[in-house]
């Protein structure tokens, strides 16, 4: 059966030698990378892990994130990568939803711990030291067998703490399809080298890493993006061929990639997906680093990553677009009656095709709102050109897009609203220049204000949320606007733009 | 030690929400622990080079300098005895 993993180790059997990935000083090459993953599985099934269950993996980038995952799919097991930022009360939720056996974490991490305490069953764990390798058994007596493409193969959350956890379920089948054809048109080739800088946990970060592993390529993995020239030094050092990165990865790097153009020259393709880049940073990119394939994309978690692309060629012409379809998917816009819209007309972008996810995670319902006749409904808006170029004109979902994560403003409202003193919050993104968006919360205080309360709101989100949760802004109004019906009015705060 | 102070003040207001000298110690990671990210390093060097009367470069942004309240202060006194 043809899977990432089968493919994978063809990879390893054909180029045993080849540098897999690139970890600061550590370089684990196919065969290597290959026997640790044997060796995990092993290690799994010794532990209890059989086919079907569910491994969740809560790394930062690291070489032993990657061997967890393709060891974790010789064991059988579905993967459940989880943010590694996030927090005891996200922890909580998805792991007791995903029914985790077992939890794969950097020791230390203190909201890990909480989370196994408070699990009534709580699952088992491997609890890695920084530059340890994962822990492995003779894998000589193991059999493997190969996944079958429609079982399983990955569960990514999509929201947090509410009591509904969303988990995108994603089979085999989706991510070789997807793959494939990220890899055909990026033309990717064993020679290549990628500097990766997003994480392994969110769909793009996996795209990045699998499309390079079945090319038989090198995936580099980045430093923090905290140290500009720690990443360009990186991408000379490595010669590297390729960078990945969300629009607010370029806005960073613009002015270092400017002043270092010259020792950037090894890169033949840049990616972008994860929001809208603005053309004028296009341009700006552009004329920074002209020399490379500049691949605007975009994608969606339930798509398994990618669902269109812009050829190089057209970038200039096409600006704004997003593109054409990847092999394999079909898309249409629907109008609110959910008939086909004409060429021109704006309405919600609808996919099918071999990357589209089963659905959701037990959850059924949430399943069949977004997957209806054969569709996938991504809650996108925009419309499609002459030539079939699509257009993105934004979301119906108030889904906050802020660096490369995602935020839905529930997570943060509910733990607001948690402190005293608070009458009412809405959490919304408003626009930003680096960071795509930034979260903002509007507050109606219950009586008068402490002193400092504004810190004081930050101090309790800091406690309980991933930092990049934590509203940048905070507004005291005197009421939300809200609907006829009561629902409060977030594109009316959206737009709001007095008192930051 | 008023130096570090100084900036440890800072880090607490501006990225704990906090006054309680106790919610960060001096040697804990500022990166690991995601109290500092891609955008608030930039705050930080903005502070470091008004109150200090610096100026960094580039070069300088680095884990080794930047890991720390310590790592910081240490940095921050390297670079007014040069």
């Amino acid at each position: 059966m043809d899977s990432l993993p089968t493919r994978v180790a063809q990879v390893a059997g054909r180029a045993p030698q080849r540098v897999a990935l690139v970890d600061g000083d550590r370089r684990l090459d196919y065969a290597g990378f290959w026997r640790q993953a044997q060796h995990f599985a092993a290690h799994l099934r010794a532990q209890g892990v059989r086919v079907g269950d569910r491994v969740a993996l809560i790394l930062p980038n690291r070489l032993e994130a990657a061997v967890a995952i393709y060891g974790g799919w010789l064991a059988g097991a579905v993967i459940v990568p989880l943010n590694v930022q996030a927090r005891a009360r996200d922890f909580i939720p998805w792991l007791s939803h995903s029914g985790a056996c077992h939890v794969v974490f950097e020791a230390g991490h203190r909201d890990v711990h909480e989370a196994l305490a408070a699990l009534p069953d709580a699952p088992g764990y491997t609890e890695l030291a920084e530059a340890q390798s994962l822990p492995g058994e003779d894998n000589s007596a193991t059999d493997f067998v190969a996944p079958l493409p429609d079982a399983p193969a990955m569960i990514l959350y999509t929201s947090g703490t509410t009591g509904d956890p969303k988990g995108v379920m994603l089979s085999h089948a989706n991510l070789l399809a997807n793959a494939e054809s990220v890899v055909a048109y990026l033309q990717l080739q064993a020679e290549d080298s990628v500097l990766s800088v997003l994480p392994f946990y969110y769909a793009y970060g996996a795209s990045v890493l699998h499309t390079h592993l079945l090319s038989g390529a090198c995936v580099v993995l980045g430093p923090s993006l905290m140290f500009p020239l720690l990443v360009l030094e990186a991408i000379e050092r490595e010669q590297a061929t390729g960078f990945s990165g969300v629009p607010s990865t370029y806005a960073l790097l613009l002015e270092p990639m400017a002043e270092r153009a010259s020792s950037l020259a090894s890169l033949r393709y840049l990616t972008q997906a994860g929001g809208a880049m603005s053309p004028a940073l296009t341009q700006r990119l552009r004329g920074v680093l002209p020399a490379p394939r500049l691949y605007v994309m975009y994608g969606q978690t339930e798509a398994t990553s990618r669902i269109s692309w812009l050829p190089p060629e057209r970038l200039d012409e096409k600006l704004g677009s997003v593109g054409i379809p990847v092999a394999g998917v079909q898309w249409k816009i629907v109008g609110e009656d959910g008939a086909e819209l004409p060429r021109g007309e704006s309405g919600e972008v609808c996919v099918r095709g071999a990357n589209v996810m089963p659905g959701y995670w037990n959850n059924p319902e949430a399943s069949a709102k977004v997957l209806r006749e054969g569709w996938l409904h991504t809650g996108d808006l925009g419309y499609l050109d002459a030539e079939g170029y699509l257009y993105l004109q934004g979301r119906r979902s108030d889904m906050i897009k802020t660096g490369a994560h995602r935020v839905h403003p529930t997570d943060v409202e509910e733990v607001i609203a948690e402190m005293p003193g608070i009458r009412e919050v809405a959490v919304v993104g408003v626009d930003d220049e680096v960071m795509g968006q930034v979260i903002k919360a509007y507050i109606v205080s219950e009586g008068e204000r402490p002193p400092r309360a504004e810190d004081r709101i930050k101090a309790h989100c800091r406690a309980r949320l991933a930092p990049y949760k934590i509203p940048r802004l905070i507004a005291f109004v005197d009421a939300l606007p809200r609907t006829a019906s009561g629902k409060v009015r977030r594109v009316q705060l959206m737009e709001q733009t007095a008192t930051p | 030690m008023q130096q570090k102070h100084q900036i440890k003040q800072f880090i607490l207001e501006n990225f704990l929400f906090s006054d309680d000298p106790t919610a960060i110690g001096d040697q804990d990671s500022l990166i690991r622990g995601g109290i500092i990210d891609s955008t608030g390093i930039h705050e930080l060097i903005f502070f470091l080079e008004d109150q200090f009367k610096l100026q960094i470069v580039p070069e300088e942004m680095t884990p080794a300098n930047f890991d720390s309240i310590q790592t910081v202060d240490e940095f921050v006194s390297r670079k007014l005895a040069s």
